[in-house]
């Protein structure tokens, strides 16, 4: 018989005593294993975010070293233009080389006139013929009435990845369009027109010979009306636009522009080194000409929302052990006052004090291995009620704080809407996607045996430490005045 | 066996000791009976010389050894029985484990033997079915048997109670007193029992009176 034994005796004859401490002690490893499962689903979730929403780092033509190049040219003669460098795709290429950089996308934008069929009048009666908004290329400032965006697929621009428009026939441009007078069309220019996939339609050059171009319809989008709100006031309607392949959009433009683009926007396959290949890009190009500017908006908001749940889920955790520590300790300091005589029969019987505190330990431990088993089962279900609950109120504090430090709003060129004649159409659409990316991030609350394992020494440590506590009246107890006196 | 010298104890104040300059000695196969007035100071001299407290002043030795020397807990677990008023039993255990247990922790010959803790709760009228009850369900005079029987299963040559009696009617009384004779002379130990009944006193081998912080043996 040992102070094992003594235990499993009391803690058997005690049932309702015993009872009730296990529904004490799995109230609060319930709270404990909710707060580390919400933990490490917020790191999961976080590092799924890297996966899912990617981040961009996008080459373009260095505006402010241009605009400061036309300001010292006014001093000294009558007349400036600024004057943009295109991209040269040869120096995109050695920028793509950079590790984690999974794929790019060249964009080159223009403008031409219709010639075979009728442009998509805005509604606000602002015209038609309005395009050459900020951030297009001196190239492009020309006006036509219908917008080219020549991309390498449109699958990675920011409009598709982000569904704020999407394909409803056909196909959208691949990098095998490439050289071809391949087209994707708007549907409302489509059934205003009646074309459809394999017609053909003819356009006529803003610029140069003015020549007429046959386009060949290989897809039909549809524009969000996200993306039409979002227009500024100076683009044409957003259903004037037409994807074709960047070298398409270089034809219009003129033969100087062969092999270069309005810009070149980078996948970054791991957002978090968004910073790094950014730095190692700016190495390898000519920053008086070009820049490189990083869109990673949707990853930090994902990332601050899983951030805040991460957080709170760590002071749930410290909080619930502090708390539970405590309440165990007065739990156990009363149960060892009830139960003084005791402590003085095994005292009198020469039993050493360590084996008396041993055996209260001992009890504790029998009733957290199976407060463990509940909260086991339990704390999956609070950790979701928990956690769902987190992320949409973090991810609201997020979309509050943004909101207010103003950060989106269109001063940053974002994917191919900055670069090409739209610039800046991409800010509150990016706003509310980002939000509702951070929202959609569920956290998969699962009990996996290392959370199980945590939570056990979690158990451990605190029934260590309530009964430490609560031992010091057993170290102090004189069995002469408990059992005589 | 037991020897106490020029043994004192006072609570506060040491100009009014409980008793003073005591030298006793106690041997192996005799009764004592310890009885005085209350408050006394008798129950004291018995948890002093059960290693339950220090004396203020003189020592106590066992077998020419000191208790400073043996140690409080160590005495407790291998020189010393007791047996208090109040049986002081295990309340969440049977009769058997109660034996078990005490046997366990004093490191008694036969610690683990459950056949034999089985006969010594037998021959005290604690039957199998009584053994493995849960104490609270038996009589005041079946607990303190039981009481009584934890210090035979322990191999202590030193038994001491506090009015073992004194919650048991006149049978039980007797009962327990023929046990604790039993002790002494058929085991061969040192029984001292505390009381403050003549009758329990006049059984014992060897009486003494606390009075005057002295103590004075009876005829």
């Amino acid at each position: 018989m040992n102070f094992f034994k003594r235990a499993w005796l009391n803690v058997w004859a005690k049932k309702g005593r015993s009872v009730l401490l296990i529904l004490v002690s799995s109230a609060i490893l319930m709270f404990v294993l909710a707060g580390l499962l919400i933990q490490s689903a917020a790191v999961k979730a976080t590092s799924q975010a890297k996966a899912d929403v990617g981040a961009t780092v996008t080459l373009s033509a260095n505006r402010q070293a241009a605009f400061k190049k036309m300001q010292s040219r006014t001093t000294s003669s009558k007349s400036s233009k600024m004057t943009l460098t295109p991209v040269k795709l040869s120096d995109a290429a050695k920028v793509a080389q950079l590790s984690n950089i999974s794929g790019y996308n060249v964009t080159s934008s223009t403008s031409v006139n219709a010639s075979s069929y009728d442009t998509v009048s805005m509604s606000t009666g602002m015209g038609s013929s309005t395009g050459g908004g900020p951030g297009g290329m001196k190239s492009s400032t020309s006006t036509g009435d219908t917008q080219i965006d020549g991309v390498t697929a449109t699958s990675l621009t920011t409009a598709f990845s982000n569904k704020q428009s999407k394909i409803t026939k056909g196909r959208g441009i691949t990098a095998a369009d490439k050289n071809t007078n391949n087209v994707v069309i708007e549907k409302d220019l489509a059934s205003q027109n009646n074309l459809t996939v394999g017609d053909t339609l003819t356009v006529k050059e803003a610029t140069g010979d003015k020549d007429k171009v046959k386009l060949k319809v290989v897809g039909i989008y549809k524009a969000s009306s996200t993306s039409s709100s979002a227009a500024s006031p100076m683009s044409t309607d957003p259903a004037n636009t037409m994807y074709t392949s960047y070298t398409l959009a270089n034809t219009f433009k003129g033969s100087k522009y062969a092999g270069t683009a309005d810009s070149v926007t980078f996948n970054v396959s791991n957002p978090a080194k968004v910073s790094s290949v950014k730095t190692a890009g700016k190495k390898l190009i000519n920053t008086s000409k070009y820049s490189l500017s990083t869109d990673d908006a949707s990853y930090q908001t994902v990332k601050a929302s899983m951030d805040n749940v991460e957080g709170f889920a760590n002071k749930i955790v410290w909080l619930v052990a502090i708390a539970g520590t405590i309440i165990l300790a007065l739990i156990v300091i009363l149960m060892i006052r009830e139960r003084r005589f005791e402590i003085g029969v095994l005292l009198s019987l020469g039993e050493a004090r360590w084996k008396v505190i041993a055996q209260f330990f001992t009890e504790m431990l029998m009733v957290i291995v199976v407060a463990v088993a509940i909260a086991g089962v339990g704390g999956k279900f609070v950790g979701n009620q928990l956690g769902s609950q987190l992320v949409s109120q973090s991810a609201t504090t997020t979309q509050t704080t943004s909101s207010s430090t103003g950060q989106p709003g269109g001063g940053e060129p974002s994917g191919n809407g900055g670069s090409g004649m739209r610039g800046g159409n991409g800010g509150p659409g990016n706003t509310s996607q980002t939000t509702k990316q951070a929202t959609d991030t569920k956290l998969e609350v699962t009990v996996s045996a290392v959370n199980l394992a945590e939570l056990g020494g979690f158990g451990l440590a605190i029934t260590f430490l309530s009964i430490m506590i609560a031992s010091g009246g057993i170290l102090r107890l004189e069995p002469k005045k408990v059992l005589i006196s | 066996m037991l020897k106490t010298e020029g043994l004192g104890y006072w609570y506060q104040d040491k100009d009014q000791p409980l008793f003073q300059g005591i030298d006793l000695e106690f041997d192996v196969g005799q009764s004592y009976a310890i009885l005085g007035h209350s408050g006394s100071g008798k129950t004291t001299f018995l948890s002093l010389i059960a290693g339950l407290d220090k004396p203020k002043e003189g020592d106590i030795k066992l077998n020419d050894r000191s208790l400073k020397q043996i140690g409080l807990t160590n005495f407790r677990r291998h020189d010393v029985s007791i047996v208090f008023q109040a049986y002081n039993l295990f309340t969440y255990m049977s009769p058997l484990n109660n034996l078990l247990t005490a046997m366990a922790i004093t490191d008694a010959a036969h610690a683990g033997d459950k056949a034999y803790a089985r006969q010594v709760l037998n021959d005290l009228g604690i039957g199998a079915d009584l053994a493995e009850r849960n104490v609270q369900h038996l009589s005041g005079g079946q607990q303190q048997r039981v009481a009584i029987a934890r210090t035979m299963c322990c191999d202590a040559k030193l038994v001491v109670a506090d009015e073992p009696t004194g919650n048991l009617d006149e049978d039980n009384t007797k009962e327990v007193i023929q046990q604790f004779q039993k002790i002494a002379h058929e085991q061969g130990k040192c029984v001292i029992i505390v009381t403050h009944e003549p009758d329990v006193a006049n059984q014992c081998d060897h009486q003494f009176r606390l009075e005057n912080k002295q103590f004075v043996e009876l005829a």
